[in-house]
């Protein structure tokens, strides 16, 4: 595992905040100090109002971060609007300030070995795929991205991708790409590939898992979601066991060795 | 924009911030600031030290450590409410001895005093633990808990009857030479006569409270939350309840008193003191903002300048006058 980069604690200009898809956005806002040291995998706790009424900050993967814009030192956040908390995130306007504390957790981590690299995304599990698709594609890896969805409404926009990689896109209706879930095409994409790396819906790496046998020895890391409370290891909210012990989702993770995982042991 | 605060906010010479918790005992156990991470929400201190400048809180208590090394309950062990976080954490936790071996040599090196939260499951395990941190460096005082409502046995028992509260503290006493804070439940119905247990035996001072019980149901999920089935209510909404305990207990009690529950601002801690607590825990508050208790010391230390009040320990109990 990476280790993580220092963690700090800001109120950061919100650049845009802007609807994607029928309820999930992406917002933009300006911090360099965490686009400079982020890894894909990372993730920020985001305070999701001002009053009392929430006590947790919300955990939210580092999709994108941008150098190149007016802005030196972008970072976006993809989320689906869910319930109370993200809601009020997307309320957000440019200009107002978000308050994050990150960059947090042990990211995806690729090897200089790693030559082709399979992404699998279920629905708003892409998040952190991008910023992961992105950086692989700068160190020369090959990418293929399983990107799947229930309809095409809910698909992400294929425009926003990252250049140089092969997405294909899935469907569950089939209204748009492939028809079913995203787990039905690993056999097929698998050929040559190195390294799997998945975020999505527990379901969907439970299919992974029930899969195993087909993906022989191509290790799968998979980014793993339990309620957070501290997101930086002080209030074993967060703890899992696993084959290697207890582990702390926030700070061990999110990112983990499927093999390592007791499926019955994760629980939202 | 950080908005961390700098060494240079350091409190004028002339205002004294420094609080006294076991006034009766040798070390007196002398707090810089009544300010102090509360059991459970600041792990082993260390977590937090990238983040915030931990060396300047009052003091850092640990997470509940019991004798052998627990796993903790199933997932998921956090649910939000109204104001208020349910935890049902099962206090995982790496056990006395690596403790010993592993933290309290990295506190001893530390400016800041920590103090070791200590749960049992029967009165023979608070025994072994208190002998067990006797002598161990690195280690200012003993929070005794007896009133974790996430443990199947034991535990709480202990801070719902005096006569048990009673025992249990003069047996830590009785092995251990540190000073002792004893931590109260509020899951009673009355607080007061095992807060004069506890004290009677020789606590040198009292926390109060601990989470409250609690449960929430997910009807969609068809589920009971956290998946313990129950867990300690805390946040901002339990912060009246702690607030009366605490008036109610310095009524009858003639110990320092460390107040804790919903506290997350300066203000909060202000009506702690008036209502009889020489300090404060501070829990659910760092969650929701990491720098809490670092502000909390800057604004307790303007508030004093500007009210022209020399000694925090003049803010103590004042409530009991009006
Ligand atoms: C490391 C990590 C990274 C994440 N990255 C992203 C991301 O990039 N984009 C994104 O959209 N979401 C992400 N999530 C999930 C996100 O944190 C939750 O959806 C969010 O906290 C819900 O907040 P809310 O106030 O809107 O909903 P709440 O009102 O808190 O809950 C609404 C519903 O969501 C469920 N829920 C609550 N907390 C979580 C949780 N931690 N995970 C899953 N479901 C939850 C509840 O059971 C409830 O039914 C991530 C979670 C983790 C642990
Ligand atoms: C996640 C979590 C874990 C806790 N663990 C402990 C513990 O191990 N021992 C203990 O005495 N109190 C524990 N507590 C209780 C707190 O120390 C404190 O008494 C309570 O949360 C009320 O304060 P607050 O409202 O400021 O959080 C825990 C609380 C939380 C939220
Ligand atoms: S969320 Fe607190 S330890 Fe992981």
């Amino acid at each position: 595992m990476i280790p993580a980069g220092p963690q700090i604690k800001l109120l950061a200009p919100v650049l845009s905040n802007r609807m994607i898809t029928p309820g999930s956005y992406i917002l933009s806002f300006q911090a360099a100090e965490i686009a400079g040291t982020a890894r894909p995998g990372q993730f920020v706790m985001v305070r999701c109002g001002t009053g009392s009424e929430r006590v947790l900050r919300r955990p939210l993967g580092i999709h994108r971060v941008n150098f190149t814009g007016p802005a030196k030192g972008e970072v976006s956040l993809l989320y689906s609007v869910v319930g109370s908390g993200t809601r009020w995130l997307s309320e957000l306007k440019a200009g107002e300030y978000i308050d994050i504390l990150g960059p947090l957790g042990n990211g995806f981590s690729l090897g200089p070995a790693n030559r082709r690299l399979l992404l699998v995304a279920g629905g708003i599990g892409f998040s952190p795929l991008n910023f992961l698709a992105a950086e692989a594609v700068k160190k020369s890896i090959k990418v293929t991205l399983l990107l799947g969805a229930g309809t095409a409404r809910d698909l992400y926009p294929e425009e926003l991708l990252p250049q140089d990689i092969e997405p294909v896109m899935v469907t569950e209706d089939g209204s748009a790409g492939k028809k079913g879930l995203v787990t039905d095409y690993l056999k097929l994409f698998l050929p040559g590939v190195d390294q799997v790396c998945a975020c999505g819906p527990l379901g969907m790496y439970r299919a992974i898992e029930a899969r195993r046998k087909l993906l022989k020895e191509t290790p799968v890391q998979v980014s793993l979601e339990t309620r957070l409370g501290c997101g930086i290891g002080a209030c074993f909210g967060c703890t899992v066991k696993t084959r290697t012990g207890l582990k702390r989702v926030c700070r061990d993770g999110p990112v983990f060795d499927i093999d390592e995982i007791l499926w019955s042991e994760v629980k939202i | 924009m950080p908005d961390f605060v700098l060494d240079t906010d350091l409190p004028p010479s002339h205002l004294k911030l420094m609080v006294q918790l076991a006034p009766g005992h040798p070390t007196g156990l002398n707090l810089s600031n009544p300010v102090i991470a509360a059991s459970g929400t600041f792990g082993y201190g260390d977590e937090y030290s990238e983040i915030t400048d931990i060396q300047r809180l009052g003091a850092i208590v640990c997470k509940g450590t019991t004798l052998n090394p627990r796993q903790g309950n199933p997932q998921p062990r956090l649910v939000e409410t109204a104001s208020g976080l349910l935890n049902s954490i099962g206090l995982e936790n790496i056990g006395v001895d690596r403790l010993v071996r592993e933290k309290a040599p990295v506190w001893a090196e530390w400016k800041v005093p920590v103090i070791v939260n200590i749960a049992g499951e029967s009165l023979k395990e608070y025994k072994d633990l208190a002998a067990k941190l006797r002598g161990v460096k690195g280690i200012a005082a003993l929070e005794l808990n007896i009133s974790c409502p996430n443990i199947k046995a034991g535990g709480i028992e202990f801070g719902r009857r005096p006569d048990l509260t009673a025992r249990v503290t003069a047996a830590v006493k009785a092995r251990n030479e540190l000073p002792l804070i004893v931590k109260l439940s509020p899951n009673v119905s009355d607080i007061v006569p095992i807060a004069r247990a506890a004290a009677r035996e020789g606590a040198d001072a009292l926390c109060l409270v601990n989470t409250l019980k609690g449960m929430a149901i997910d009807i969609p999920g068809k589920k009971k939350l956290p998946a313990f089935g129950s867990g300690g209510l805390s946040g901002p909404a339990i912060k009246p309840v702690a607030l009366y305990m605490v008036y109610a207990v310095a009524e009858a009690v003639d110990k320092p008193i460390v107040g804790c529950g919903g506290i997350e601002s300066v203000q909060d801690v202000l009506e702690f003191m008036a209502a009889g607590a020489r300090a404060v825990e501070i829990g659910t508050a760092s969650f929701t903002n990491p720098s809490t208790m670092i502000n909390i010391i800057k604004d307790l230390t303007d508030y004093l300048s500007r009210s022209g009040i020399n000694d925090i320990n003049q803010l103590v109990g004042t409530a009991h006058r009006w």
